[in-house]
């Protein structure tokens, strides 16, 4: 019964990592998928908005998808193309979108399934936090109506984009601080957890085995996100975006520390980092549930076990 | 025996400095060619003063002299609450027995570099701001520098702020030339200082040794605990002996080569150390970045180096 699944909203910028959390969540049990915001990040809008499309086709559900930012709210654009193809999705095969983008900007739907769900509405987000700073712009009172958000940001020691800065943070810090401060509870699932949260060319083959078009599209994404890893030391393929999607969905595979988190918007080297109050002396007042580890060989079933319900 | 390392030391003592000169005074494979004072944790009366106790105390005769009145480009930061009003509360010392000479602290450094026919290796555990000056005041003298182990910053974690070192945070202009000046450094940060714990059934053992600086030795141990145990420590980390361990016992450290820069802006950042880990800058690496320690070996020259101070009378 739709009525007692989660009401959810996955905010991102699909993005090969994204897709998968997408497929996650298409056909999780216990949420009901309300919609999927689509910001400019690893790719231009354009891209995202019809990727989250093409991977909601593949997946065989259609959820609204909302179209939001082109850009972040202040300061460059920055993209990931060399990550994830020109197209966002590596040039892999999927299918063309099967349905039409919801004429309804992306912050709008944000704020009116909130207030529909009168605080119950959780938000997955998995990009820049461009269209969540519009909405806390346009609406003062969306935080009373969220019940979390949960992201994929950030790193409280390493960056990815820069050595200081982790990418969705980098491409929007003055929205990310937003989120931040705005008194909604957040659990930030950084490069801290993603980077252990990886799946070695095994476990990849365990997904690809699954044989579904959706499990073979995962598994070519993964095989990619193993050679862009070595650099960051990871023995693997990371799953920095569906970790974010299965801390919503499993939150028990993880270990969290409650913690003070802002953004540094300024700086010269270091525009863009978390910083992180996890260990300082300074202990400020808590405002994220900081997801520092993941116990990885379940995490690894559970993500393989979501995948398999596109085998059914 | 190999010829013991030339090093000068440059603290703000501080009860972790003082702790590093016992350990660096105790080495053999150490030659201490002089030591100036830093404002930093105190004063820089209040530091000067207690390194000349502290000189008294273990015996250091090298010169020693007073540095800046604060850092290059900021106002002092003491820190009474982890140090004591004094800047080293705790046990009683010894009247100091050790004058300072009539040079700054980077004139002093200056000459010995200059008269030394070896390369001399700097330790400062202390804000950056006096290395700074010299290097700014000398930079024909570079060459004459073997290395730089340092105490300061934090490639993962901060103290003082959610993202700065104490050290760092007084003096990042300091700290951002030191790192650039392209003499080798080892950074021993809060990512091994923080487990560099002497826990307190350390601190009985450290007593039991029975000498003068033994007692003076668990004393700044009990002092500097006491703040610690009261944000959550299991025991006291002595951040500025790990600067001198590194050199005198490499091998309980884990360490990684990464570029490492300074943040000198920033509404948050000011001060933080920011380790290229992964190789984003295209930099080669200027420094190398202790990561993790072996917490029993290192406890351990801390005990034999004050064992090393005489026979007990207790």
């Amino acid at each position: 019964m739709s009525t007692e699944k989660r009401p959810v909203i996955l905010d991102c910028d699909p993005g090969i990592d994204d897709a998968v959390a997408i497929l996650l969540a298409a056909r999780a049990p216990e949420l009901d998928l309300r919609a999927v915001t689509a910001v400019a990040g690893n790719v231009d809008l354009e891209h995202t908005s019809r990727n989250a499309r093409r991977v909601l086709t593949l997946a065989g559900v259609e959820a609204p998808v909302c179209a939001g930012a082109a850009g972040p709210l202040f300061g460059p654009t920055v993209t990931a193309g060399e990550v994830h193809g020109a197209d966002g999705l590596l040039g892999l095969p999927v299918p063309e979108p099967a349905f039409p983008l919801s004429p309804e900007p992306a912050w709008d739907a944000l704020y009116r399934e909130a207030r529909a769900w009168d605080g119950a509405l959780e938000v997955v987000a998995t990009g820049p936090l461009t269209n969540l700073g519009v909405a806390l712009a346009k609406y003062a009172d969306l935080p009373r109506y969220l019940r979390r958000i949960v992201l994929m940001g950030g790193a409280t020691a390493f960056g990815n984009t820069t050595p200081a800065a982790e990418f969705n943070i980098y491409a929007d810090p003055e929205a990310a601080g937003m989120v931040f401060r705005s008194g909604i509870p957040v659990v930030m699932c950084g490069l801290d957890v993603t980077h252990r949260a990886y799946l070695t060319h095994a476990d990849i083959d365990r997904v690809e085995a699954l044989g579904t078009p959706q499990a073979r599209f995962a598994a070519d994404t993964m095989r990619c996100g193993v050679a862009q890893h070595e650099r960051f030391l990871v023995p693997g393929a990371p799953m920095h975006d569906p970790c974010a999607m299965l801390y919503a969905l499993e939150p028990a595979l993880f270990t969290t520390l409650r913690c003070w988190v802002g953004v540094e918007c300024h700086g010269t080297i270091t525009r863009g980092r978390t910083v992180t109050d996890a260990y300082s002396d300074a202990k400020r007042e808590p405002n994220t549930e900081l997801v520092t580890d993941v116990d990885r060989e379940p995490f690894v079933d559970a993500l393989t076990a979501r995948l398999a319900v596109y085998s059914g | 025996m190999n010829k013991p390392i030339p090093v000068f030391l440059d603290g703000d003592p501080g009860h972790d400095d003082a702790m590093a000169w016992m350990l660096a005074q105790a080495s053999p494979l150490l030659d201490i060619r002089g030591v100036s004072s830093v404002c930093g944790n105190q004063t820089i009366e209040k530091t000067t003063w207690n390194a000349r106790q502290v000189m008294t105390l273990l015996g250091i005769r090298a010169p020693l002299a007073q540095g800046r009145q604060g850092p290059l480009a900021a106002g002092p930061m003491p820190a009474p609450g982890i140090h004591g009003e004094s800047g080293l509360d705790g046990p009683a010392l010894p009247e100091p027995a050790v004058e300072t000479v009539d040079l700054p602290a980077c004139e002093l450094m200056a000459r010995v570099l200059a008269e030394s026919p070896e390369p001399v290796t700097l330790v400062p555990t202390g804000p950056l701001t006096n290395v700074a000056a010299l290097l700014l005041a000398h930079p024909e003298l570079k060459s004459r520098i073997a290395g730089i182990s340092l105490m300061g910053g934090g490639v993962t974690r901060g103290n003082w702020t959610p993202a700065a070192e104490f050290n760092i945070l007084v003096d990042p202009e300091a700290a951002g030339l030191v790192f650039r000046s392209g003499v080798p450094i080892t950074m021993a940060g809060l990512d091994v200082t923080e487990q560099a714990l002497v826990l307190p059934e350390d601190f009985a053992r450290i007593r039991a040794l029975g000498n003068p600086v033994a007692e003076v030795v668990a004393g700044w141990l009990e002092f500097f605990y006491g703040f610690h145990r009261s944000i959550g420590y299991a025991g006291a980390p002595v951040h500025d002996a790990v600067a001198v361990a590194a050199l005198i016992a490499p091998e309980l450290f884990q360490m990684e080569e990464m570029y490492v820069a300074v943040e000198t802006a920033g509404d948050y950042c000011r001060g933080t150390t920011v380790g290229d880990r992964y190789h984003l800058t295209g930099r080669a690496p200027n420094a190398r970045v202790l990561l993790g320690l072996d917490r029993a070996g290192f406890v351990q020259l801390l005990t034999d180096a004050v064992a090393s101070y005489g026979e007990g009378t207790a």
